[in-house]
């Protein structure tokens, strides 16, 4: 321990930097817009409660309101009678600031609608890369063919390309196909992954050869083995490529934002945090930040669940 | 069951040659070993017959049908791997059902969940289930059969990976050094109870092995490769005693066969360390050549022997007692069995001489080929003193 001290204090520094702006989200997601501004209220905020003052305004009483409610506040003027009808409305429209960052993220924009798309989009991807990228990694491991250290060397040179080198190429072939606003355009591009066939054929590597063979000598034809061996025994490594692959697109904000141009039926998650963005008074923070928060929750916790095998997939030691 | 027919298999990977035409026939239900050391080309000739390596040249029959182009699935054989190969997310019933699921229900039926419901399955289950647990019962895993393979022990695996090979009644049993896993008391228990299963079976095995004591328990022959040929094929007491080469002698036989470089000198007259020896080769060159004595094969004896050296290290194995020699004139030491309670009268150092029993004296030419006529001179000599 006394030895380790420094190595410990460089963690602690690490994780204070990973963590800080995760805080600051979940904090600010609590708290009002006040608090935000001046910087004050702790973690939680005061959680007094506050104006709506978006929904005071919905509610200004007109020619009509006042009229009608003329018999509710007899023998006054119709000033008086507007006063009362702004404070009742500011009586009902006060809320805590926690419920008003949050309904507002949801009731704001169609969070729940993004959130679907995100998760026919990502979990669209993953599949259809595990499709391609499991018989590739299983033919570049295992199988003997001519030109297969070429073909390899080709997915290891496509691991360079940068995504946004080639996002521009990209969208012209889809608008040419007619797909942008499609959930294709969402999908397609992504649907064969280099780092997912390299990951997998790496795992594969360290599956012995007799269990192929054995497969084979069952009866088993070459496909057969890729679904009913191989899958099952990759399982940590898919995990691994799991989250890589579903964090990398729930979070990405540059294609979508390219390929979805004005259907918000089809925005993602991110796409959605636009919604509270610079409107110059900078007072929607609170729901922005509750929408943040609500996007990256369900991967925190898939990721908490599937933590250790995915640093089982991550080390590729499947099988011995 | 069936008889399997190797003819002339030769196999290229490249430039170099593993395989250079391999022939040999193997009846219904025999046992043949394929011995040899590593890289001797054994396993790739296993591999060759199984379907999973393709032969450069030459012909393969199972039961007079020639398998050429057949997939190792179509050709009914089964193969038990060094490492079991096991597939490590099934358990033990499922891994030993999966030869039987792949031949006998069709791709609808192996659907999970909804193979259950499709017409046949039922059935196809049912008999699968019941040979399973007959091939369970053969082997005694009965108890494991709801395990994973990674919570057994090595000898389990072995035993599952034996019910997965016989569950289906092949044709002929392909084993790959099943036993090299195992510990060393249980390979012998397990070499026994294989032997025993061949016995049960009444099957045709080929046994890949580069341990020649496992080939010599329990094969009806083996055939000792070396180079990518086979040297000699006959049953294991005649590759014992009656090697072909001398590089079969030196292979079986643990301890090793001690060489003793000879010299033929006119008439076949052999001679060691310059000494007549009461040994020749008729018709044989002039020259030098190779006495292969089994430790067996030496014994102790007094002044006018042909061999004089010292002991310099004994290993008493309990029934016998062998004695390494350090020969005065020789590089390479010899090795002696003789019994136990001599064991006071050679301790360390000891100056010996030792004599051999003519009749098992093993002559190999400079080639390593072995010359049989051999003459004994001894009883001649004995006749004149």
């Amino acid at each position: 321990m006394t030895r380790d001290w420094w190595k410990h204090l460089i963690l602690i520094l690490g994780v204070i930097i990973v963590i800080a702006p995760f805080y600051m989200m979940v904090s600010y997601s609590f708290k009002s817009p006040g608090e935000i501004d001046r910087g004050e209220g702790g973690f939680f905020g005061r959680q007094e409660m506050m104006v709506d003052e978006r929904c005071v305004k919905l509610r200004d009483p007109s020619r009509e309101d006042i009229a009608a409610a003329a018999l509710r506040f007899p023998d006054t003027t119709d000033g008086n009678i507007r006063n009362a009808l702004v404070a009742e409305a500011e009586a009902d429209c006060a809320v805590r600031p926690v419920v008003f960052n949050y309904t507002k993220a949801f009731s704001e924009a169609p969070l729940l609608r993004y959130l679907l798309n995100g998760v026919i989009v990502t979990a669209s991807i993953f599949l259809i890369q595990v499709v391609v990228a499991l018989p590739a990694a299983y033919a570049l491991a295992k199988l003997k063919f001519w030109g297969r250290d070429a073909v390899f060397a080709l997915v290891l040179f496509c691991l360079l390309i940068p995504v946004h080198a080639i996002a521009l190429p990209l969208y012209i072939m889809l608008a040419k196909l007619g797909l942008t606003n499609t959930y294709a355009a969402l999908v397609v591009p992504w649907t064969i992954s280099v780092f997912g066939i390299f990951l997998m054929r790496q795992f594969f590597m360290t599956v012995p050869d007799d269990l192929i063979d054995a497969a084979r000598m069952d009866g088993m034809g070459e496909f057969a083995i890729v679904w009913r061996v191989m899958l099952p025994t990759a399982i940590p490594a898919l995990l691994a490529f799991a989250i890589f692959s579903i964090v990398a697109h729930w979070n990405d904000y540059f294609w979508p934002r390219i390929v979805v141009t004005g259907n918000r039926d089809l925005f993602t998650p991110p796409l959605g945090l636009r919604e509270f963005k610079g409107d110059g008074d900078g007072s929607y923070f609170g729901p922005m930040m509750a929408t943040a928060t609500v996007i990256v929750t369900p991967l925190i916790v898939a990721f908490l669940l599937a933590q250790k095998r995915f640093i089982e997939g991550i080390t590729l030691n499947g099988m011995k | 069951m069936a008889e399997l027919s190797i003819e002339n298999i030769a196999k290229r990977f490249g430039e170099t040659e593993v395989l250079k035409g391999i022939s040999i026939d193997i009846s219904d239900g025999e046992f043949v070993s394929l011995v040899g050391p590593s890289g001797c080309g054994k396993s790739t000739l296993l591999r060759i017959i199984a379907g999973l390596e393709e032969q450069s040249s030459g012909d393969i029959r199972i039961s007079g049908q020639s398998v050429a182009g057949q997939r190792a699935a179509d050709r009914n054989l089964s193969m038990v791997f060094q490492s079991y190969a096991l597939y490590p997310h099934l358990s033990v019933g499922e891994n030993i059902a999966v030869p039987l699921k792949m031949r006998r229900m069709t791709g609808l039926q192996r659907l999970p969940l909804l193979g259950n419901i499709m017409p046949g399955a039922r059935e196809a289950r049912g008999t699968i289930e019941q040979d399973v647990s007959h091939a369970a019962q053969i082997l005694e895993i009965g108890h494991l059969l709801d395990r994973k393979p990674g919570q057994l022990s090595g000898g389990q695996r072995q035993r599952v990976a034996l019910g997965r090979a016989l569950v289906r009644n092949p044709a002929a049993f392909l084993l790959d050094e099943p036993l090299s896993n195992l510990d060393a008391k249980l390979r012998v228990q397990t070499r026994a109870e294989i032997a025993q299963l061949h016995r049960q079976l009444d099957a045709t095995f080929i046994y890949v092995t580069h341990d020649q004591v496992e080939a010599m328990t329990m094969s009806d022959r083996i055939a000792v490769m070396m180079g990518g040929r086979i040297l000699q094929c006959a049953a294991p007491d005649v590759v014992y005693e009656d090697p072909d080469r001398i590089e079969v002698a030196e292979f079986i036989g643990s301890p090793k066969i001690n060489i003793l470089p000879v010299e033929v000198s006119g008439e076949g007259r052999l001679s060691l360390l310059d000494q007549p020896l009461n040994l020749a080769v008729p018709g044989a060159n002039r020259g030098v050549a190779s006495l292969g004595l089994r430790p067996e094969a030496l014994r102790l004896s007094g002044e006018g022997a042909p061999i004089h050296g010292h002991v310099v290290h004994s290993e008493n194995l309990g029934s016998e007692l062998y004695v390494q020699v350090e020969v005065t004139g020789l590089e390479e030491q010899v090795t002696l069995r003789t019994m136990p309670d001599r064991r006071s009268a050679l301790t360390l150092g000891t100056p010996v001489a030792l004599d051999f029993d003519a009749a098992k004296a093993l002559v190999f030419d400079a080639d390593g080929a072995r010359l049989r006529k051999l003459r004994n001179l001894s009883a001649t000599t004995s006749e004149v003193a």
